[in-house]
């Protein structure tokens, strides 16, 4: 019982923690907050369903293929919509508002493009459980933990240890003297958007054989990401997932202890008292701008 | 020979107000040039729009840098031409480490084994980096992050490099430091053009100098003759 909890508990905790990796992600590189991270992650799920399903790709070319697509749609929104923005010295909210705004026009298109029922992401692996210890566990769900993991360590190595990365970085703490250095800020922060977004889609995919897809899967999800990047530090890459596991275990055992019916109650109390009680996060990361 | 860098009736303009107006400059190649005046007569705007890091709506006139025109280019684009700044406030990577801070300098550069004969350089020139290589700048003093600054621009092997203000903030002893290793760069052949409010080590220093007030130049000429011009004594060398 405890296990079976404990595995699903990390499942949707890793899919929180790879939602949370791409808020903290934008918010290093242009310290923005961006709504539209829940519904690239729908989007990636239609896209992924579509490519597999539909059209009968292999899995990992339609997974490939999804991410390609949501890449480029958070570099073009980046580009598009943002970048614009920022030119015209507008207030910080008036972008997370156009966030917004494009997080309702991305769920609405999904549903005029996929309509309003909720499709069935056919099994991956062809099998229905696999035995782990006492309990079966759907292959899909050990895929969503190990491919979340991968992520992170492959997102922190990728920040921290190649020319790129840390030219992202520089660019995030200080745009002028990147700039100075030769760096094409414009461009870097394009890419942190089109990262965000693969990631998102990436989660999609992962959790639409799991949850089923339907238009407004990346809504709640997208704010528990929210949440857990908060909980983890917000802006750290660590602790997007730990963020994102707390908050998936939590909701989780508190959803078999106490009632299903109150889980998000409960998750968000916990994240008012992570607020009030540490509100630098568990990987305390001080603002971009210090 | 042309100039290395040279600026035309060069003005610029933040809306409707002109910060700079209508400016003449040139620096020849391996010179050391001084830009000295009150705060508010437009030399950071000068610097930073040399370098491409303000608004190109602003600009009017020329500027021309090694043979090319180079106003309203990006500034990345403007670094890759061999023109390095060293801005105002020192602005070094607070969260990387003192040598990620001047690998970054090296960002455009493919050949690694220049870039690390360079990197000894930069240590050589600056032994405490060396000591300090794996501390985040941020935590370093004033001075040291000036080195960094300064270390930073020399990684990108640059022509010419500009310094807004290098000793801002930093006590004389420092100062004089830092003065020295700009020399020590002059002398293996980089351009300098730098901005110094201490117009007394600024004239010291530099081979030439230009007066600016208000966003004009009122004078030019060498820092000898500079040193020695009454007006510049009453109004910059605090009449000494």
């Amino acid at each position: 019982m405890y296990l079976t909890l404990l595995v699903s508990g990390l499942v949707i905790g890793s899919i929180y923690g790879l939602i949370a990796l791409g808020y903290s992600l934008i918010y290093k590189s242009s310290g923005l907050l961006s709504f539209v991270q829940g519904d690239i992650m729908t989007l990636g799920a239609f896209l992924g369903l579509t490519f597999y399903s539909y059209l009968g790709l292999p899995f990992v070319v339609s997974l490939l293929l999804t991410v390609a697509c949501a890449v480029a749609l958070g570099f073009a929104l980046e580009k598009g919509v943002i970048r614009p923005l920022l030119n015209k010295n507008v207030a910080t909210v008036y972008i997370v508002l156009a966030t917004i705004a494009i997080s309702y026009i991305v769920q609405n298109g999904s549903m005029i493009a996929w309509g309003s029922i909720t499709l069935n992401f056919p099994s991956v692996f062809g099998v229905g459980t696999v035995k782990i210890g006492k309990i079966n566990v759907q292959p899909e769900a050990l895929m969503c933990i190990l491919v979340g993991f991968i992520c992170m360590i492959l997102l922190h190595f990728y920040m921290t240890k190649t020319k790129l990365g840390t030219s992202m970085r520089a660019a995030s703490m200080d745009a002028m003297a990147a700039e100075s250095c030769g760096i094409d800020v414009s461009l870097s922060t394009g890419i942190s958007w089109g990262l965000s977004a693969g990631l998102a889609a990436i989660a999609g995919i992962l959790i639409g054989p799991i949850y089923g897809v339907y238009t407004t899967l990346g809504a709640v999800i997208g704010r528990k990401g929210f949440s857990s990047a908060v909980i983890g530090g917000y802006g750290n890459m660590y602790g997007a997932i730990v963020g994102g596991l707390i908050l998936g275990l939590v909701e989780t055992f508190s959803a078999s202890r106490v009632s299903s019916t109150y889980k998000n109650l409960i998750a968000y109390c916990l994240l008012l008292v992570f607020l009030l009680v540490k509100p630098t996060g568990i990987f305390n990361e001080k603002a971009v701008q210090d | 020979m042309a100039p290395i860098l040279e600026l035309k009736n060069f003005s610029y303009s933040y809306g409707s107000i002109q910060a700079v107006k209508g400016i003449d400059l040139y620096v020849e190649e391996g010179e050391m040039v001084t830009l000295i005046g009150a705060n508010g007569a437009g030399k950071t705007t000068t610097m930073q729009t040399i370098s491409g890091l303000t608004p190109p709506t602003g600009v009017s006139g020329e500027i021309w840098f090694d043979g090319k025109r180079i106003d309203k280019k990006k500034g990345n684009k403007i670094t890759a031409r061999g023109l390095s700044h060293v801005l105002e406030g020192r602005h070094v990577f607070s969260k990387l480490t003192v040598e990620e801070n001047l690998m970054m300098g090296a960002y455009l550069r493919k050949d690694s084994s220049g870039v690390k004969e360079d990197l000894s350089k930069v240590y050589e020139l600056f032994p405490r980096l060396l000591e300090r290589r794996m501390q985040h700048a941020g935590t370093l003093s004033g001075g040291e992050q000036q080195m960094v600054a300064i270390g930073r621009s020399m990684m990108a092997r640059p022509k010419m490099i500009l310094l807004d203000e290098p000793s801002l903030g930093l006590a004389p002893i420092i100062i004089k430091g830092i003065f020295e290793a700009i020399v020590e760069i002059n002398k293996q052949g980089t351009t300098i053009l730098f901005v110094e409010q201490n117009s007394k080590i600024a004239l010291a220093t530099a081979n030439r100098g230009y007066v600016m007030q208000t966003g004009e130049i009122v004078l030019m000429d060498t820092c000898k003759k500079l040193e020695a011009n009454e007006e510049v004594k009453k109004a910059y060398l605090g009449g000494e």
